[in-house]
């Protein structure tokens, strides 16, 4: 913008006033309805956002566009609600639905998920998790992490240890959910990690009961898994890897044990009623491949879902990776929670409250 | 003293109707919906209120968001209340740059909020090492409690207090303070007798905001709570999000709806009998 120091007061005004209707206009610009009406009817996928769904567009979303000139728009938060209200009312906006399996399996239990179109979608290199409407994209994990600095010696390393208060003593972060919680509560009472399944709700509780006054904080969101270890108030939490990898990146001294970890599977479904089944089909096909979940996997510190894709990582991404062979490893069984979670996660709340 | 005004209703109401128009549109008609998932269910309305009415998570709840808006409304007057005295007792450059002070929080996102009192109470924290400096001691558990809930909550209302207080002492006669220091009045005892009571309706008015507001907190007690410290608006979270029990959601937002509603009825009319 050129403006004339000579005439300050009339300059300035009229640069103000710009400056003003520019901000406006952009504003109007950034509204989500416009926007969608000027673009060519992306694809529309509904995912975690900050750092993951910035990932997600640069190993997926733009080399899908550039394969099959599908413009494909990703949305922040999956949130089961917007997914129940856009189905019952017969508007359906998203088509790609990618969550955690609480979240996948609650919306299959109601049908909003469209069958995988096998014909579409190849599935034979999937390592497991595939169900009749929804395929996973990456297997994450969780286990046990803590500050370096804090303590740089000795460290619980599994989840027995982990409840192990004599031993260990110092405040522990759980999260507040049943789903994973109860989990390592019985593998922390000794339940044999191949007979986990069903749960014994039971013991799980009373084991539960024992790390209850040494939980200093029930956490809600992911992100605070660095946060409670790097301001030191958390001594011992269960945390995501690919979380405390990125945090290391960033120079925070946190650290965590791979010697038993929980693997858990993250899917991609496609909305009841969406109405580009067929390109939301194929992207899930597309996010399959070997090379692109090798990329994905480098980038974000999770475990490939298919075959022959972990050859193709880095060498430094390749220590981060849940030994899915380590017979101390359990996958979660999201069937499971499909049918349970509801009642347990009422109950678990009503326990904390307690 | 409502009949004394009658000749200007009609005008008013001109100047209501787009209020009125703008919460029907927003506020009724989605509450209407609300409502309509009462009896939505294949589970029948009954069943739904008689599991809500017994479900002790919604009564523990239920308990704790009355304990805490109200200990954090109250709590949030009294903070605010000598703030809006300094503020009316400004000279106009002196009142901008106060108001823009007490503003300031409201720019600043309630997450980074929560993340810096983290930083200012934790054990580890800016007050604890620095009490931990002065006595040696093992300092303060103020994170992760109710402590920490109430702290982040207050300092997200304030300036929802510090507003009407505000208005309701620059509302005020200068004359009448006067004259009572004029006749041999005490500072303490024209404040008490003059100001305060005449603050009252800001005071009420700040009181309920604040309340109303608290009712529905959800980003600050699960950040800066302990297990304890769970309120309605994260049980409605749970039903809405997690569980999809739209019934139970609906029932339960409709409970803190009345109440909430029943406890502004209460104070307004007490406003009224305080002669705002």
């Amino acid at each position: 913008m050129a403006s004339k120091p000579q005439h300050t007061s009339a300059v300035s005004r009229r640069s103000v006033l710009k400056a003003l209707s520019a901000t406006a206009v952009a504003g109007i610009g950034s509204l989500p309805w416009i926007k969608r009406a000027q673009a060519a009817d992306p694809l529309i996928m509904v995912s975690y956002g900050g750092s993951y769904a910035d990932a997600l567009k640069e190993v997926i979303a733009s080399p899908f566009t550039k394969a099959s000139g599908v413009p494909v728009q990703i949305l922040d938060t999956p949130d089961l609600a917007k997914v129940k209200a856009q189905i019952t009312s017969g508007n359906v906006n998203w088509d790609i639905f990618d969550a955690s399996g609480p979240l996948i399996m609650a919306g299959s239990a109601a049908g909003y998920w469209e069958p995988i179109d096998t014909a579409i979608v190849d599935t034979s290199k999937v390592v497991g998790g595939v169900g009749k409407d929804r395929v996973p994209n990456y297997i994450f994990c969780g286990g046990v992490a803590w500050n370096r600095q804090q303590h740089p010696k000795a460290q619980p390393r599994n989840f027995k240890e982990l409840w192990d208060v004599e031993k260990f003593p110092g405040s522990r972060a759980l999260r507040n959910r049943v789903s994973e919680t109860l989990e390592i509560a019985l593998l922390a009472d000794g339940v044999a990690p191949a007979k986990l399944y069903p749960l014994d709700v039971e013991r799980g509780f009373k084991s539960l009961d024992r790390i209850k006054p040494h939980v200093r904080k029930w956490f809600e969101q992911t992100p605070q898994m660095v946060t409670l270890l790097q301001s030191k108030e958390i001594d011992w939490i269960y945390a995501y890897p690919n979380r405390i990898r990125v945090a290391q990146e960033s120079g925070i001294p946190v650290d965590f044990s791979f010697d038993q970890t929980l693997n858990l599977f993250n899917y991609m479904a496609v909305l009841k009623g969406s109405r580009k089944r067929k390109q939301a089909m194929e992207y899930i096909n597309f996010a399959l491949s070997p090379r692109i979940q090798a990329n994905l996997a480098d980038k974000l510190g999770l475990a490939p879902v298919v075959k022959g894709a972990d050859k193709l990582m880095n060498e430094a991404s390749r220590r981060w990776l849940p030994d899915v062979n380590n017979p101390n490893n359990v996958f979660v069984d999201d069937e499971y929670w499909g049918k349970h979670y509801a009642d347990l996660d009422r109950r678990f709340k009503e326990w904390i409250l307690i | 003293m409502p009949r004394r005004n009658a000749h200007l209703q009609p005008s008013l109401l001109i100047f209501a109707a787009a209020a009125l128009v703008l919460s029907t549109v927003f506020f009724v008609v989605p509450m209407g919906f609300i409502a309509s998932y009462v009896g939505n269910t294949e589970k029948g309305a009954l069943a739904g209120l008689i599991g809500v009415a017994t479900s002790r998570l919604v009564r523990v709840v239920f308990t704790n968001t009355v304990e805490i808006s109200v200990c954090a409304a109250a709590l949030t007057v009294a903070l605010a209340y000598p703030v809006a005295l300094h503020i009316s007792r400004q000279k106009a450059r002196g009142k901008i740059i106060c108001l823009a002070l007490v503003l300031m929080p409201f720019w600043t996102s309630i997450l980074v909020k929560s993340y810096a009192f983290l930083i200012i109470l934790g054990d580890h924290g800016l007050v604890n090492t620095i009490l931990h400096a002065l006595t040696g001691g093992s300092g303060l558990n103020m994170m992760f409690n109710r402590f920490a809930v109430l702290v982040g909550m207050t300092n997200f209302l304030v300036p929802y207090a510090v507003f009407p207080i505000l208005a309701s002492l620059a509302a005020q006669n200068p004359q009448v303070q006067r004259a009572a220091e004029i006749m041999g009045a005490s500072p303490l005892r024209t404040f008490w007798s003059i100001t305060f009571i005449q603050s009252m309706p800001g005071i009420l008015a700040g009181l309920l905001m604040c309340l109303v507001i608290s009712m529905g907190f959800f980003v600050t007690p699960s950040l800066l709570g302990g297990r304890k410290d769970m309120m309605m608006a994260n049980v409605i979270d749970m039903y809405t999000r997690e569980i999809l029990d739209w019934q139970s959601a609906s029932i339960i937002s409709l409970l803190l709806l009345i109440f909430s509603g029943t406890l502004s009825a209460i104070i307004l009319k007490i406003q009224s009998r305080t002669g705002a």
